[in-house]
């Protein structure tokens, strides 16, 4: 009953409570800064990068700034143009025309391996999905070497083909998985409904399954399209005409070619060759994100 | 229906087709070649475990470069899981720009693997370099990043930790799963932050952090393109990682049974490795279904 | 001709688990027969293996005098709408309705034309361009509907369509669904159903016979009436009717039935239903609304009542037995919880089951049903 201890506690509650919220405050401003700090530090080579590709070479490494004084395009010119016979457009084709393949033929198949684990019975079939299992983990430099051997042998060597064939037959086992996941987690209503109709397994495959699938299917053409483009044994194993070079061993050819102090050429062409990524990661980035996260958290 | 069965196996040949031509027989292929000798021109000829005597008691490169990877890995997968982790856990806290930020640590990621970016690290850490312009601003000497022996490698970790927005995107995702009414009863029950955080959190993510730790572990000791584009292996072969060596061995020298059993030695230690870690997983990793407590 | 016809239907799970019994049931061209009985009593999976969704282990099944066990689902002639509605969610409601006539290789002005008598008889013709994420329970059922309809089957194959809909909806439904059944059927067009359901309302309101099933098995097949009337065990009487048919075990002794330390003789009518079957243990049936308050009868005493309005549920103990009563409200008036009171069975109402075989022994010869 006394008023003055009253008083007082209710003061020293507020006063708690202003701390605690003055403490979470600065816990939050804190965190912000830490947050911040690394963003930068992460992003800023590649805001250098991106900068001096168009400073000159000289200015290259005077600085850490990445605004160039004197913004030139000599780096992207002359680096376009490369010290073989072929300019760079014949490089991003060659990506191009083994990326094209690949893509199609790792939806179609991992599609088709992901429709029968998911919706049908058959004689192994949990075997089989334990072999999906143990390609994912499997480290592949223990086939490499075979693998080059089978492709010398049926003369697919300096082509694009052995690039691409054997994800088109759901050679990555990752996209088999993650398809298999999405599917199992759909309601097998839809595909009934479409058997009633009259539909065969082909039909409720391309005009139902496909459709629902869509959402996961663009994440693996996105990962696979990514993934290509930064393949560099593969190509530097099996490729050894100039004229075939994808740009990931191009950029390394440069690197080799070029004279000591051409960097800005080098690091222009750098620019180009992340762009495609870049571009289509901003543009997808959900697919990105909800793909990765999916594979992961239910794995 | 028996015709439901056959058409399970037709929609998933081609990928039988291609596990038996491409992952199968290759893997058995190998194992076989590690005891010949071939070098692409003539037949593989038998020479038993000479190979792997060779390897174990004379390769001194072998062992360095073993050494070198094991140190590499046990070095960087922690490193990098541990700051994935670390990110993620703050971000979690209903931060605004979440996404901005996630897109940022991210980014690195999709772009890591590439020969622009290891074009890139060759630029940041020579002498005059990114790195020691920044080292310098902060008042530290420059430090030899490519010369020295034991800092080079350190470069190839720091790429490889650069990327761990991967991880990290997985992490958030975990951790944005878990119910939020478990924080409410421990804070109810006085809990405090970093007492929650390890005693709920961190068990309830022991699934994701163990699958990230393999998957990543598996990767790390396959790194090929960072060693080869920006160390060359050196100085020294402080970075010769093995899959340089077996890259080297098969197709500089063309000894392919000699790779092949280099190869077969990496991968009975990877699959070792990744054995050790399901075996503990029993004693740290927590799943949610378990009927045991 | 849609009539369906099951043989000795049944179906085992993995080698072990016989979920269906050698099922024999005939079903009239144009009949509404309506599978009922507790979750677990495989009449869903009855009626996919009708459907041709699951694999028949033995058996067969009949459509229009054609073995259909090895035909897929799409050349049956039949139609399904299921219970999650199942529509195609990234087609409009135009294309869901089109989809089957499109397999079928229908040209489009047919298929145009079939979509709006569809959309006309359903009244969803402002939803055909809604995605199906659009559109309320109640549309997505009648697009539903209307996908089964427009392919102009022998049979309609329903599975529990109006379990996710509200209560409203479902008694409006119930009665689109019984409209639309009519009219095919006054229209001359093939109208047989199938209808399987767990609620005994929709069973009895909306079928021309009911087949009620446990554990795989058919407990009888009947009209409504029948079944409420005559039930031919003690699952059937016990399942249907609500409140519950009272079902008091004891025995007979003479022409009395004794329930614990109670005798109720039994009126002759009984006895002549009965005639020589006298099963040891029996179990005395009658239903709540059976039971009139008086002076002679089964005494049991008030354990609480029930206001339904112009009736009460008189709850009631029998020597430890539970008893339910329908009496009307001004009968109740006078009454109290605890009251002892005398409660007489409707003689023509009475029914004695076998204990041991679940059989109803007090049915008339000509009214023991399949």
């Amino acid at each position: 009953m006394d008023i003055h201890a009253d008083i007082a506690a209710t003061v020293s509650d507020e006063a708690d409570a202003a701390r605690r919220a003055r403490a979470r405050t600065i816990s939050a401003a804190l965190r912000y800064t830490l947050l911040f700090a690394v963003g930068l530090v992460m992003l800023y080579p590649l805001i250098w990068l991106v900068g001096a590709s168009f400073k000159t070479n000289t200015e290259i490494f005077s600085g850490a700034g990445f605004i160039p004084r004197n913004p030139t395009l000599s780096g992207y010119v002359a680096g376009w143009q490369t010290s073989t016979p072929y300019t760079f457009a014949r490089f991003f084709w060659n990506t191009f025309l083994i990326i094209l393949p690949k893509v199609i033929g790792t939806a179609i198949s991992c599609t088709m391996a992901a429709y029968a684990f998911a919706r049908f019975d058959f004689p192994l079939k949990r075997t089989l999905f334990a072999t999906v299992i143990a390609v994912l983990l499997l480290p592949n430099v223990v086939t490499r070497i075979p693998q080059y051997m089978l492709f010398r042998d049926l003369g697919w060597l300096d082509s694009f083909l052995p690039l691409w064939v054997p994800s088109a037959l759901a050679g990555d086992a990752f996209f088999v998985f993650m398809l298999v996941q999405f599917l199992r987690s759909l309601p097998g209503d839809m595909e009934e409904a479409a058997r009633v109709d009259g539909a065969n397994s082909l039909q409720t495959l391309v005009y139902i399954v496909v459709p629902m699938l869509a959402p996961a299917l663009i994440s693996v053409c996105l990962f696979q399209f990514m993934w290509t483009m930064n393949d560099f044994l593969g190509p530097l194993i099996y490729l050894s005409s100039v004229d075939k070079y994808p740009v990931s061993l191009a950029l390394k050819l440069s690197i080799d070619t070029t004279e000591a102090f051409e960097w800005n050429r080098i690091l222009a062409m750098s620019v180009l060759t992340i762009l495609p990524a870049l571009a289509i990661f901003f543009a997808a980035q959900r697919y990105f994100i909800e793909g990765i996260s999916a594979g992961g958290v239910k794995g | 229906m028996k015709g439901r069965r056959a058409l399970g196996l037709a929609y998933l040949s081609p990928y039988i087709i291609g596990l038996l031509v491409f992952t199968a027989i290759p893997f058995l292929a190998s194992l076989y070649l590690g005891f010949t000798k071939y070098d692409l021109m003539n037949p593989p000829r038998w020479v038993g475990f000479d190979n792997f005597e060779k390897l174990f008691t004379r390769d001194r490169t072998f062992w360095k470069s073993l050494q070198v990877t094991l140190l590499y890995v046990f070095l960087t997968v922690p490193l990098k899981l541990a700051f994935a982790l670390f990110i993620a856990a703050i971000l979690n806290d209903k931060l605004r720009f979440i996404n901005f930020f996630r897109t940022a640590f991210y980014v690195p990621s999709i772009l890591g693997g590439s020969i622009a970016i290891a074009v890139l690290w060759r630029y940041i850490f020579a002498s005059e370099g990114l790195a020691n312009m920044a080292l310098a601003v902060v008042g530290l000497g420059p430090v030899d990043w490519f010369g020295d022996p034991t800092n080079a490698l350190f470069t190839l970790t720091l790429l490889r930790c650069w990327q761990f927005g991967s991880a990290m995107v997985i992490f958030l995702a975990a951790l944005q799963s878990i119910d939020k009414s478990l924080y409410e009863a421990a804070r109810i029950d006085g809990a405090s932050r970093t007492r929650i955080f390890f005693a709920i959190t961190l068990p309830l993510l022991t699934p994701v952090i163990f699958f990230n730790l393999i998957m990543q572990m598996v990767q790390a000791f396959q790194e090929f393109n960072g060693p080869y584009i920006i160390t060359q292996g050196g100085p020294l072969k402080s970075t010769y990682l093995l899959p340089l060596y077996i890259y080297d061995e098969a197709f500089k020298k063309f000894n392919m049974g000699y790779a092949s059993a280099i190869a077969w030695v990496l991968f009975v230690i990877i699959m070792a490795l990744t054995l050790v870690a399901f075996w503990s997983s029993k004693r740290w990793v927590y799943y949610a279904g378990d009927k045991r407590s | 001709m849609a009539r369906v016809q099951l043989r000795n239907l049944e179906k085992v799970y993995g080698g072990a688990v016989k979920a269906v019994h050698g099922i024999d049931l005939d079903i009239a061209d144009g009949e509404f027969m309506v599978f009922v009985g507790p979750s677990g009593c495989a009449k869903s999976t009855t009626l996919r293996m009708v459907a041709g969704l699951e694999e028949v282990t033995g058996g067969e099944i009949l459509i229009g005098g054609r073995r259909v066990n090895d035909l897929p689902p799409g050349k049956r002639s039949i139609a399904m709408v299921f219970q999650n509605y199942a529509l195609y969610p990234h087609m409009k409601v135009r294309g869901n309705l089109a989809f089957g006539l499109k397999i079928a290789g229908k040209r489009k002005p047919e298929i145009e034309a079939a979509i709006a008598e569809v959309a006309r008889i359903l009244e969803i013709e402002p939803l055909l361009d809604r995605l199906p994420k659009q559109l309320s329970g109640g549309q997505a059922q009648r697009v539903a509907l209307g996908r089964a309809l427009i392919k102009k089957p022998g049979v309609f194959l329903f599975d529990e369509p109006l379990s996710n809909l509200d209560a409203k909806l479902r008694a409006s439904m119930r009665v689109r669904i019984t409209d639309l059944h009519r009219r095919l059927r006054a229209e001359g067009l093939s109208s047989t159903v199938i209808y399987v359901t767990h609620d005994q309302t929709e069973a009895m309101t909306m079928g021309d016979r009911i087949c009620v099933m446990q554990a795989g098995r058919i407990m009888q097949v009947a009209t409504p009436k029948e079944l409420y009337t005559s039930p031919a065990n003690l699952f059937v009487a016990g399942f249907i009717g609500t409140p519950e048919m009272n079902l008091l075990d004891g025995r007979l002794d003479g022409g009395d039935f004794v329930i614990g330390g109670q005798r109720l003789a039994l009126d002759p009518e009984v006895l002549a239903r009965l005639g020589a079957r006298r099963p040891a243990a029996a179990v005395l049936g009658i239903r709540p609304q059976h039971l009139t308050l008086g002076t002679a009868g089964l005494e049991a005493r008030i354990t609480h009542a029930e206001f339904m309005g112009h009736e009460v549920n008189l709850h009631a103990d029998l020597e430890g037995r539970k008893l339910v009563a329908v009496v009307g409200a001004a009968d109740y008036d006078a009454l109290a919880e605890g009251d002892r009171v005398r409660l007489r069975p409707a003689a023509e109402h009475v029914h004695v089951f076998d204990a041991a075989e679940g059989h109803n022994v007090s049915l008339r010869p000509d009214r023991l049903a399949a």
